[in-house]
C-alpha cells in the first residue's frame, strides 16, 4: 500500500474492512479472555492449561455437531453449566494445592495439566485437523463496502453478551463483589471473613466455563486440534496484561489490541504468518509495557 | 579511612511513589567508626532511607555519597562491592543453604576462591555465636538465630559501613543482650554502623548519635539523652512514660 | 580424593556402567535405549544448569536445541560441510537467543518468564516452518548418514561414547557450579534475588551467564541428535513437549542435583522404551500416552516429591546414617 496515495473509495472499504474484522475478532478474543482475566486477577496464579479448556469447548462442539448434528450456538448453552462442573473439578484436584505454593510448583503442575489434557485429546480424537461447518458459516453478510460472514457476527454478538453478564455479574450481585474484594486484597477479605477458598472456587468455575463456551463458539471459525489452545492461551495472557491483570474493561480493550494487530498483521504479512503475531506481541507486551496499558497493580507479579 | 573522616553523606536525599513522599530532604553525615542510630514511628521512611542509601531504590532528588564516591542510584552489588552491606528488615535468609553456606556467598564477595571464604565463613560464624549451628539449613532457624545470621552474612562482606534494618525485633531478652553485645564489639574493632531500631533501651545503650524521623523528615539529631527528652520525638511517639523511663 | 568418591559414587555407577555395556552388550536396540538416557539426560542437566542452579524456570529449552539440530543439519545438508561445524555455528546462535532469554529472566518473575519462554520457541517455531526456501519448512531435514567421525556417523557403540561425553560434559559443569565461586553466587541468586544483590552479588549478570551456557550445551545435545536420528522436523524440535521434556527429567530426578537429570532420565526413558515396545502394535495415539503419564507425573512429583528421586537417595542416606 502506497503511503502516498490519497486514501480513495477502494482505500477506505478496505480500512471499514479491517476495522470490522477487528471489532469482530476482538469480541470473540474479549470472553476467550474474560475467563482468564477472573481466574488470574482473583486467585493470581498463572494457569498454563488455560487454553486446553477452550481445546476442550471446541472439541465438545465438533462432536456435538458430527455425531448429532447439534449447532454450536446450541451447544453453547450446555457447555456452560459443563464447563462450570469441569472448574470445580479441576479446582478440587489441582488448583487448591497450588494457590499458597511456590512458583516452581504453579508452572509445573499447570504445565503438567496442560500436557495431560492435550495428550488426552490426542489420544482419544486423534491429531487430525477437524472442522465445524454449520449452514451459516456460509452464509455472507453485506454493510456499507464490508464483508462479513454470520457465524462471526452471531459468535460476536453472543461473545459480547456473554461477557456483559460477567461484568453485571461481578458489579452487582453479591457473590461478585465478594469476588473483587478478594482480588483487591486477600488477606483483608479473610479478616473480614469471607471464605476465600470458595470465593477461588467460584471464580475458577466461573472462568473456566467462560473459557470452555468460548471454545465452543469459536470452533466454527478455526481449525480443532490437541494443540489449538496454544496460540489463544498466549494470545488471553496477553489481552491480561495489557488489560491491567484482573480489570474486566482493561481486557475488552486489550482483546479489540490484540485484535487489532492480528487484523493488520494478516492484512499485511499474509494468514500464514499471523499465528507469529500472538507469541511476538506476548513477548513485546511484557518487555515494553507489563504494567498495562493503564499502569496496574499486581503489575510486581510480573516481576517489574 | 581515618576516624572521623566522613563515610557517608546523605545531601537532601527524596523519594517518592506516585504521591506519597516517603523520604522528604534528608541529609545528615556519619563519620568513619561512629555508631548512629536511626528511630521513627512506622512509616517514617526508615527503611526505605536504607533501601535508597544501598541502591534498591533510586531517589528522585538528592545524592549520596560512599567514602567520596557518588553511589546514587547505582545497583546494590556495586554499592556492596564498594564496601557498604545492609540487611534486611524481614530477614532474607538463603533458607536450603546450611548458616556456613550462607556466610560463605557473603565472604565470596572479597574472596576469589571458595577455600578462603570458606575458612573466613567459619571464622565470621564463630565470632557471631552461631558455631553450634554451622551446618543447620538456614530454614530451620529460630527467628532469634535467623537475625544473627543476616548479621553474620552481612559481616562476612567485609563491609567498612554496616546497616543494620530492625536486627533486634522479634528477640527475647538474652538474645537481644547477645545480640547489642555483638554489634557493640563490631563497633569497637573499627566497623561504622548504623542502626534502625525500635527497642528504644538497646538503642539508647548502642548509639551514641541518633537521627529521629518522622514522615519521611529529619526532625531531631543528636545524643540519645536529648532525643529522649525532645518535645518533637516525644511527640511522634506518643509515649513519653516510655522514652522517659528508658532514658 | 575419598571424600570425592565418596559423593560422586552414584555418579562413578552411572556412567561406568554405561561406558562398560558397549563392551558386553551387542543387541542395537538396547544400546540405542542407552543413547537415548544418555542424550536426554545430558539436556535435562542443561536445563537444570539455568532451572535447578539458577532458579530461571524456562519451558522453551526447545529453542536451542532446535537450533542446534537445525544448525547440524543445515551445515551438512545445504552447505556440505561437516555437523562439527554445525554445532559450532549452533552454539553461536543458540548463545546469542540465551542473551535473549537472560535479557526477559531479568524482566519477568517465575511464571510469566515460563510463557515468555514458551513464546519464543513457538516464535522458532513457526518461522522455521514458514521458512521453506531455507529449511525446507514443515517438511523437515532428512540428515545423512556418512560412516566416520568428522561426519557423527557412528555405529551403536560409537553413539554410546559419544552420548556418554556429552552427558559427562554436562554433568562437569554441573558439579563445577556446585563447588565454584560462581556456582555458591547462583545459589544465593536462586535462593533470594535481593539479598544475593545486598552482598555484591551482580545477579543480572549471572542469570544471563546461566541461561546462556544452559542455552550452548542444550545446542551441542540437539546437533548430537540430529544426527543420531537422522530426521529434523520443526514441530518436534521445538515443541512446547519437548521443553516440558526436558524439565520432566531434572524434577522427577531432583532438580538442583548434579545426577538427578540422569535419574530422571533413566527412569522416564525406561518406562518409553518399555511402552513403546508394549504398544507397538496400537501405532495411533501412542505418542499420548506416555505424554499423558508424564504430565501427570510432574504433577504429582512437583507437589508431593519435590526433592525427586535424589532428595529420596539422600535421606536414605542420613536414615543410614543415624541407624
Amino acid at each position: 500500500m502506497d503511503p502516498a496515495r490519497p486514501l480513495g473509495p477502494a482505500q477506505i472499504d478496505v480500512l471499514a474492512q479491517l476495522a470490522v474484522a477487528t471489532v469482530l475478532l476482538g469480541g470473540i478474543y474479549a470472553l476467550v479472555s474474560v475467563g482468564l482475566t477472573l481466574i488470574f486477577g482473583i486467585m493470581r496464579v498463572v494457569n498454563f492449561a488455560h487454553g486446553e479448556f477452550l481445546m476442550l469447548g471446541m472439541y465438545l462442539a465438533f462432536w456435538a455437531f458430527s455425531l448429532w448434528a447439534l449447532d454450536p450456538y446450541f451447544v453453547l448453552f450446555v457447555s456452560i453449566p459443563v464447563f462450570f462442573v469441569v472448574g470445580l473439578v479441576t479446582y478440587a484436584l489441582v488448583m487448591r494445592g497450588v494457590i499458597h505454593a511456590s512458583h516452581n510448583v504453579q508452572i509445573f503442575t499447570t504445565v503438567g495439566l496442560s500436557t495431560v489434557l492435550q495428550n488426552v485429546a490426542l489420544v482419544a480424537w486423534s491429531g487430525d485437523f477437524r472442522f465445524v461447518r454449520p449452514w451459516h458459516l456460509s452464509t455472507v453478510l453485506r454493510a456499507g463496502g464490508t464483508i462479513f460472514n454470520l457465524t462471526q457476527v452471531v459468535a460476536f454478538l453472543i461473545a459480547v453478551a456473554l461477557t456483559a453478564a460477567l461484568v453485571a455479574f461481578m458489579r452487582w450481585t453479591h457473590a461478585g463483589r465478594v469476588m473483587r474484594a478478594t482480588a483487591q486484597d486477600r488477606d483483608a477479605a479473610t479478616l473480614m471473613g469471607i471464605d476465600t477458598d470458595r470465593v477461588y472456587r467460584l471464580s475458577f468455575a466461573i472462568g473456566i466455563a467462560a473459557v470452555g463456551s468460548a471454545g465452543v463458539l469459536v470452533a466454527p471459525l478455526y481449525s480443532v486440534y490437541p494443540t489449538a489452545g496454544l496460540q489463544f492461551v498466549l494470545l488471553s495472557y496477553v489481552v491480561v496484561v495489557l488489560g491491567g491483570l484482573g480489570d474486566m474493561l482493561g481486557a475488552m480493550l486489550g482483546s479489540l489490541i490484540v485484535a487489532a494487530v492480528e487484523v493488520a498483521g494478516s492484512y499485511l504479512f499474509g494468514a500464514a504468518w499471523k499465528e507469529i503475531f500472538y507469541f511476538l506481541l506476548f513477548i513485546l507486551v511484557l518487555v515494553f509495557r507489563p504494567a498495562g496499558l493503564f499502569g496496574q497493580r499486581g503489575a510486581e507479579t510480573l516481576g517489574v | 579511612m581515618s576516624e572521623g573522616a566522613t563515610i557517608l553523606a546523605l545531601e537532601r536525599v527524596t523519594k517518592r511513589f506516585g504521591g506519597l513522599t516517603a523520604v522528604a530532604d534528608v541529609s545528615f553525615t556519619v563519620p568513619a567508626g561512629e555508631l548512629l542510630g536511626i528511630i521513627g514511628p512506622n512509616g517514617a521512611g526508615k527503611t526505605t532511607l536504607f533501601n535508597v542509601i544501598s541502591g534498591y531504590y533510586r531517589p528522585e532528588g538528592g545524592r549520596v555519597v560512599f567514602h567520596g564516591h557518588d553511589v546514587t542510584g547505582q545497583p546494590p552489588h556495586a554499592i556492596c562491592r564498594l564496601g557498604l552491606t545492609r540487611t534486611f528488615q524481614l530477614v532474607k535468609p538463603f533458607g536450603n543453604l546450611s548458616v556456613t553456606d550462607n556466610v560463605m556467598i557473603g565472604a565470596l564477595t572479597r574472596r576469589a576462591s571458595v577455600r578462603a571464604a570458606r575458612v573466613e565463613a567459619q571464622r565470621v560464624v564463630e565470632t557471631c555465636g552461631l558455631g553450634a549451628h554451622a551446618d543447620t539449613r538456614a530454614r530451620a532457624l529460630p527467628i532469634g538465630l535467623r537475625k544473627r545470621l543476616e548479621v553474620a552474612r552481612a559481616l562476612a562482606t567485609g563491609p567498612r559501613l554496616l546497616l543494620l534494618d530492625e536486627v533486634m525485633s522479634g528477640l527475647n531478652p538474652t538474645e537481644l543482650a547477645a545480640m547489642v553485645e555483638l554489634i557493640r564489639r563490631l563497633h569497637a574493632e573499627g566497623l561504622t554502623v548504623i542502626v534502625i531500631e525500635h527497642i528504644m533501651a538497646a538503642m539508647m545503650r548502642l548509639a551514641r548519635r541518633i537521627v529521629v524521623l518522622h514522615h519521611g523528615e529529619t526532625i531531631a539529631e543528636g545524643p540519645p539523652a536529648a532525643i529522649g527528652q525532645d518535645r518533637r520525638v516525644v511527640d511522634a511517639y506518643l509515649g513519653e512514660e516510655f522514652v522517659l523511663a528508658q532514658a | 580424593m575419598d571424600s570425592l568418591l565418596r559423593s560422586r559414587g552414584g555418579a562413578l555407577v552411572v556412567f561406568g556402567l554405561a561406558a562398560v555395556t558397549p563392551l558386553v552388550v551387542r543387541d542395537a536396540y538396547f544400546l540405542d535405549s542407552l543413547v537415548l538416557i544418555l542424550l536426554w539426560g545430558a539436556l535435562s542437566a542443561a536445563w537444570n544448569v539455568a532451572g535447578g542452579y539458577a532458579g530461571q524456570v524456562s519451558i522453551g529449552h526447545a529453542s536451542f536445541f532446535g537450533i542446534g539440530a537445525y544448525a547440524a543439519a543445515l551445515m551438512v545438508t545445504r552447505f556440505g560441510r561437516g555437523p562439527w561445524l554445525g554445532m559450532l555455528v549452533g552454539v553461536v546462535i543458540s548463545i546469542g537467543a540465551g542473551f535473549v532469554i537472560g535479557f526477559l529472566s531479568n524482566r519477568l518473575k517465575g511464571p510469566y518468564f515460563a510463557l515468555s519462554t514458551i513464546a519464543f520457541s513457538q516464535v522458532l517455531l513457526i518461522g522455521v516452518s514458514r521458512w521453506r526456501g531455507f529449511t525446507a519448512g514443515g517438511e523437515g531435514i532428512p540428515v545423512p548418514f556418512r560412516p566416520g567421525f568428522a561426519t557423527l556417523g557412528l555405529g551403536h557403540a560409537g553413539w554410546v561414547y559419544m552420548a556418554l561425553a556429552a552427558a559427562l560434559l554436562c554433568y562437569a559443569v554441573e558439579v563445577y557450579l556446585e563447588r565454584s565461586r560462581v556456582g555458591y553466587q547462583l545459589a544465593g541468586v536462586r535462593e533470594d534475588e535481593d539479598a544475593a544483590e545486598a552482598l555484591g552479588i551482580p545477579t543480572r549478570r549471572l542469570k544471563v551467564f546461566a541461561v546462556t551456557l544452559s542455552a550452548a550445551l542444550t545446542s551441542i545435545c540437539g546437533s548430537l541428535w540430529a544426527q543420531y536420528i537422522g530426521f529434523v522436523d520443526p514441530t518436534y524440535v521445538f515443541s512446547v513437549d519437548l521443553s516440558v521434556r526436558f524439565a520432566l527429567n531434572a524434577i522427577i530426578g531432583g532438580m538442583g542435583t548434579a545426577l538427578g537429570p540422569y535419574l530422571g532420565s533413566i527412569l522416564i526413558t525406561s518406562l518409553e522404551t518399555y511402552l513403546r515396545a508394549t504398544f507397538s502394535g496400537v501405532k495411533t495415539g501412542f505418542a499420548g500416552i506416555y505424554l499423558i503419564i508424564y504430565g501427570t507425573a510432574l504433577i504429582l512429583v512437583v507437589r508431593f516429591v519435590p526433592d525427586g528421586l535424589a532428595g529420596i537417595a539422600a535421606r536414605l542416606r542420613t536414615r543410614r546414617a543415624h541407624a
